[in-house]
C-alpha cells in the first residue's frame, strides 16, 4: 500500500475542487443566468476536455506549460522549478481537465432556481452578492455538491493527464492511479489489488456522503 | 408620497403610459392579458428596462432615462407581490418576511404575519403552505420592505374564487395601515373595480383611459377595451338586519336592497356592484315580481353602441346605475333624460363577492 | 442558517483537507529519481534496496520505457540519474546537453521467448515452434514491447525479421508499452506468448508463471544499456552511479541475467 500517493491523490483532488468551487459557482451562475453573445462558445469549450483523449490534451499542457514555453519559463522564473513534472502542475492540469465535471452541474443547479425568486430576492432589497449567499446558493447547492463530488472522484481516478504531465515521480506526481499501475507492471498483483480496493472504497464513500447530505437538503425545500 | 410613472417603449412591448398614485391610494392597471400592464409594473420594480422613462417614488427617483439615473431593482424601496407568489422555498414563512427587511426584525414579521391574518404558520415552508396562505406571506414581505410603493401583480388570480374574495376583503382592510400607493395590476375588471381608487386601462401599451374609478368605468374607450359586458356600477349602502331567511336588509340611497351571503355585522358600510346586465328597467314599480331589490332613479343618459345593446345611465341619489338593455327595449320605453324609472336587480345575481366593505374614511 | 447539519459537516470536512493539504508536500521527499528502463525493475529495485542497507542513503524510482523517458527528460523532467536500456538514447541526450558527461554502459540485456503456464506454444530458442504455430493458424496474440521507442522492441523486431517470421507476426501482434506491459501481455492468458527482457523473465514473480528461452544474441543487435548522471544530479545520484560500478552490484546485475559489458 503506497500511502505517499494515496495521500498525493487526496491532495490533487483537494485542491482540485478547492479551485474549482468559486470557479464552477460563478461561471455556472453566469452561464446559467444569461444569454450573451459567445455563450455557446464558452459551454463547449467548458465541455472540450470530456471529448478529448487525455492523451491529447496531456500532449497540449505540455507544449504550454512544458520548458521551453511563455508559462513554463514564467513559473519557472518565480517558483525556481518546473510547472511540469511537479505537482503543482498537476493541480493546474487537473484543474483545466475537470472544468467540465465543476461547471456543468453547477450551471444546472442554477439554472434550477426559479426566475421569479431571484427576481423577487432583488425586491427585497437584497444586492445580487447577497441574492447569491441567501438565496440561490442554497438553492442550488445540490448541482454546486454535485459537482465538486464528481471533481473530486474524477481526479481521484485521474491517470492519461497525469502520466503525461506529471511522469511518475514518487511523493511528487505518482498517484495512487499510477502507483497501481506501477504495480501491475512489477507483477505485484497483490499490491494493486490493495490499492484498487482503497480507491473504490474511498470513491464509494465519498459518493454516497454526498448524497445523503443532497437528499438532506432537498427535504429542507420540501 | 406619490409614484409617479412616465413610460415610453417602441420594442419589443411597445409602451407608451403616464400615470400618478398618490400615498395611500389604489391605482389599478387593467387591460387585456398582453396588453403591457405586467411590462409596467416590472418597469417600475426596475425588472425591465424601457428605452424612455421616468419614475420617481417618494421624492426619489428610481429612473430616468434622460438624466442616466437608473437605481437596480434592489436599491429601490418597493414591496411585490409576484403572481406566482415567488416565495423562499427553503426559507419559513417568518424568515421570508425577514428576508425583506433592512435589519432582521423576528418579532416585526411576525406581528406583519399576524396583520395579513396568517396565524400559527409562521413556521412552515411555503410548501407547507395552501395558495392563499402564501400570497399572506408574500404581502407581509412585501410590507415587510417598508417600500414607498407597493405593487401587486395580478396577486389573487392564482387562487380559487372563495380565497380570492377573503384576500381582496383582507387588503380593503389592510388599507387604513397602508401610507403608500399601490399599483395593483390586474385583468379582472370586478376586482379593480372593488379595490381600486383610481384606474388605468392599457391596451397594446398604450393608455386608453386613465382617471377616478367611477370615471373610467363611464368611459366607453375603456369599456371598449374591457369589453361591455365588464360593466357594472357601485352603489353604496348600509347595512340595517339580516333576516332569518337568508337575507340581510340593507339601506341604499334610494330605498331598500335584500341581499345574501353578507356576514358583516349592521351598520357597516358597504359598496355593492351592479352589472349592468343584471339590471332590468320599469317605468312603473313592479308588483308581483320575484325580484326583492327595486331601486327607484332618473334617467340620466342614454348610450348606443354597436351592438344591439344600448346602456341607460341612472342617477340614483346622486350615485349611478347602468342598465344594459336591447335597443328594441329602449325604443318600445321611450327613455329620455330626466324620466323616472325603477332599476330591478335579482338579489342572487349579486355574488357576496361583489359586495366589498367600504374603505374606512382618511383622516 | 439554512442547513445546519449537514453544511457544518461540509466545511468541517473541508478545513480538515485544507490543513492537511499543503500544496508542497510537507514530507517532501529530497531523494534523488532514478528513471530507469522497464527490465530493469526488478533488478534496480534490489541494487536501490542494498544502496540503502549499505550506505542508508535513499533513492526513488521510476520505472518506463527508454524512449519515454528520454522525451521526458528533454520536457524537463527532473530525474538525476537516467538508465537506459539503449545507448542511443543515452548518446542524443549527451550531444543536445542533458547530461553531464557520456555516461557508462553498465550491462548488456538479452531477449527471451516467454509463454504462459498452460500454453500450446513451447518455447524454444530457435522459435521453430512459433513458426509451426503461425502457420498453422494457432497464434491468437503475441506480444512485444513497442518498436517504436523501447529498446527491447526494437531489437524483439529485429530478431524476427532476422527469423523470417515480423511479417507473418503482424496481424497478432501485441505492443506494450514497455517491456513490463509486454510481459503483462505475454503472460496474461490471452496470448500464445510473447518476446521480452531475460531479466523480468528470471524474477520469481514472471517465472513463476510461464516458462521462456534465450533468443540468439546474433539476431539483433546487442541490447547496449548505458546509465548517465543529468544535469543538476547531487551527490546521492552520483554516489549510486558510482555504486553501480562495483563488485556487488555487478553481481546482482548478473543474477538478473546481465552480462557485463566487456563479458561477452
Amino acid at each position: 500500500m503506497d500511502w505517499t500517493a494515496l495521500g498525493l491523490s487526496l491532495r490533487l483532488a483537494g485542491w482540485t475542487v478547492v479551485i474549482l468551487l468559486p470557479v464552477a459557482v460563478i461561471l455556472g451562475r453566469a452561464l446559467a443566468y444569461r444569454r450573451f453573445l459567445g455563450k455557446g462558445l464558452i459551454e463547449a469549450l467548458v465541455m472540450l476536455p470530456l471529448v478529448l483523449p487525455p492523451t491529447v490534451f496531456g500532449f497540449y499542457l505540455l507544449v504550454a506549460f512544458g520548458g521551453n514555453s511563455p508559462v513554463g519559463d514564467l513559473w519557472q522564473s518565480l517558483f525556481g522549478n518546473q510547472l511540469v513534472f511537479s505537482f503543482e502542475g498537476l493541480v493546474v492540469a487537473s484543474v483545466i481537465f475537470n472544468l467540465p465535471f465543476a461547471i456543468q452541474p453547477a450551471q444546472r443547479g442554477f439554472e434550477a432556481v426559479p426566475v421569479e425568486v431571484r427576481e423577487a430576492a432583488a425586491t427585497c432589497g437584497m444586492s445580487p452578492a447577497r441574492s447569491l449567499w441567501r438565496v440561490e446558493l442554497p438553492l442550488a447547492w445540490p448541482g454546486v455538491m454535485t459537482a465538486m463530488v464528481l471533481t473530486f472522484a474524477h481526479t481521484l481516478g485521474e491517470f492519461g493527464i497525469v502520466l503525461m504531465v506529471g511522469g511518475s515521480i514518487p511523493g511528487e506526481t505518482k498517484t495512487i492511479a499510477i502507483a497501481i499501475y506501477d504495480r501491475v507492471q512489477a507483477f505485484d498483483n497483490r499490491g494493486a489489488a490493495v490499492m484498487s480496493a482503497v480507491l473504490v472504497g474511498i470513491s464509494l464513500v465519498t459518493i454516497a456522503v454526498t448524497y445523503w447530505l443532497s437528499a438532506r437538503v432537498g427535504r429542507r425545500l420540501s | 408620497m406619490a409614484l409617479e410613472v412616465r413610460l415610453r417603449a417602441t420594442g419589443p412591448i411597445p409602451l407608451d403610459v403616464a400615470f400618478r398614485a398618490e400615498a395611500g391610494e389604489v391605482l389599478a392597471l387593467v387591460g387585456p392579458s398582453g396588453s403591457g400592464k405586467t411590462t409596467v409594473l416590472r418597469s417600475i420594480a426596475g425588472l425591465w428596462h424601457p428605452q424612455e422613462a421616468r419614475i420617481a417614488a417618494g421624492g426619489t427617483t428610481w429612473l430616468d432615462t434622460g438624466a442616466r439615473v437608473n437605481r437596480p431593482a434592489h436599491r429601490r424601496r418597493l414591496g411585490v407581490v409576484f403572481q406566482a407568489y415567488a416565495l423562499f422555498p427553503h426559507m419559513s414563512a417568518v424568515r421570508n418576511v425577514m428576508a425583506a427587511m433592512d435589519r432582521a426584525d423576528e418579532y416585526e414579521a411576525r406581528r406583519l404575519l399576524h396583520l395579513v391574518n396568517l396565524h400559527g404558520l409562521e413556521t412552515r415552508r411555503p410548501a407547507q403552505l395552501s395558495g392563499g396562505q402564501q400570497q399572506r406571506v408574500a404581502l407581509a414581505r412585501a410590507l415587510a420592505r417598508r417600500p414607498q410603493a407597493l405593487l401587486l401583480d395580478e396577486p389573487f388570480s392564482a387562487v380559487d374564487r372563495a380565497t380570492r374574495e377573503r384576500l381582496q376583503a383582507e387588503v380593503i382592510a389592510l388599507r387604513a395601515h397602508l401610507d403608500m400607493p399601490v399599483v395593483l395590476v390586474t385583468h379582472d375588471m370586478a376586482e379593480a373595480q372593488l379595490l381600486a381608487d383610481r384606474m388605468v386601462v392599457i391596451e397594446a401599451g398604450r393608455m386608453v383611459a386613465e382617471g377616478p374609478t367611477a370615471a373610467v368605468m363611464a368611459d366607453p374607450a375603456a369599456l371598449r377595451a374591457m369589453g361591455i359586458r365588464e360593466l357594472a356600477a357601485m352603489l353604496p349602502a348600509t347595512i340595517i338586519e339580516r333576516d332569518a331567511d337568508g337575507l340581510t336588509r340593507l339601506e341604499g340611497p334610494t330605498g331598500p336592497l335584500f341581499l345574501p351571503g353578507i356576514t358583516d355585522a349592521p351598520g357597516r358600510e358597504v359598496r355593492v356592484r351592479i352589472m349592468a346586465q343584471d339590471v332590468i328597467l320599469s317605468r312603473q314599480r313592479p308588483e308581483g315580481l320575484s325580484a326583492q331589490n327595486i331601486v327607484p332613479g332618473t334617467v340620466l343618459r342614454s348610450v348606443s353602441g354597436t351592438g344591439p345593446g344600448v346602456l341607460v345611465h341612472i342617477d340614483v341619489a346622486g350615485h349611478e346605475i347602468v342598465a344594459r338593455i336591447t335597443r328594441r327595449a329602449a325604443d318600445q320605453m321611450r327613455l329620455a333624460p330626466g324620466d323616472a324609472v325603477h332599476a330591478i336587480v335579482k338579489s342572487m345575481s349579486i355574488a357576496r363577492g361583489q359586495i366589498i366593505r367600504a374603505p374606512e374614511p382618511r383622516a | 442558517m439554512l442547513f445546519s447539519l449537514s453544511r457544518r459537516i461540509l466545511w468541517a470536512a473541508l478545513t480538515a483537507l485544507i490543513a492537511a493539504m499543503p500544496l508542497r508536500g510537507a514530507a517532501q521527499d529530497h531523494a534523488p529519481v532514478i528513471a530507469a528502463a522497464s527490465d530493469l525493475q526488478f533488478a534496480v529495485t534490489e541494487l536501490a534496496e542494498a544502496f540503502a542497507a549499505e550506505t542508508g542513503q535513499a533513492v526513488r524510482l521510476a520505472f518506463g520505457s527508454t524512449g519515454n523517458f528520454a522525451r521526458q527528460i528533454r520536457a524537463g523532467a527532473p530525474f538525476e540519474l537516467f538508465m537506459a536500456a539503449d545507448e542511443a538514447f543515452v548518446a542524443d541526450l549527451h550531444a543536445d546537453g542533458f547530461t553531464r558527461d557520456a555516461g557508462d554502459l553498465y550491462a548488456l540485456g538479452r531477449l527471451v521467448i516467454i509463454v504462459p503456464e498452460g500454453s500450446t506454444l513451447t518455447p524454444d530458442a530457435d522459435l521453430d515452434a512459433l513458426e509451426r504455430m503461425l502457420t498453422a493458424g494457432g497464434i491468437t496474440r503475441f506480444a512485444i514491447a513497442n518498436p517504436e521507442h523501447a529498446p527491447y522492441g526494437m531489437r524483439a523486431r529485429e530478431a524476427l525479421i532476422t527469423r523470417g517470421l515480423w511479417e507473418d507476426l503482424q496481424p497478432v501482434m501485441v505492443l506494450g508499452e514497455n517491456v513490463s506491459q509486454a510481459a503483462q501481455f505475454a503472460l496474461s492468458g490471452n496470448a500464445a506468448g510473447g518476446i521480452i527482457a531475460y531479466s523480468l523473465a528470471l524474477a520469481p514473480e514472471v517465472g513463476a508463471r510461464g516458462s521462456h528461452a534465450l533468443i540468439p544474441g546474433g539476431w539483433h543487435a546487442p541490447l547496449r544499456q548505458r546509465m548517465v548522471l543529468l544535469n543538476g544530479a547531487g551527490p546521492v545520484a552520483e554516489a549510486f552511479y558510482a555504486y553501480m560500478q562495483e563488485p556487488r552490484a555487478r553481481a546482482i546485475m548478473a543474477r538478473h541475467g546481465f552480462e557485463r559489458p566487456g563479458d561477452e
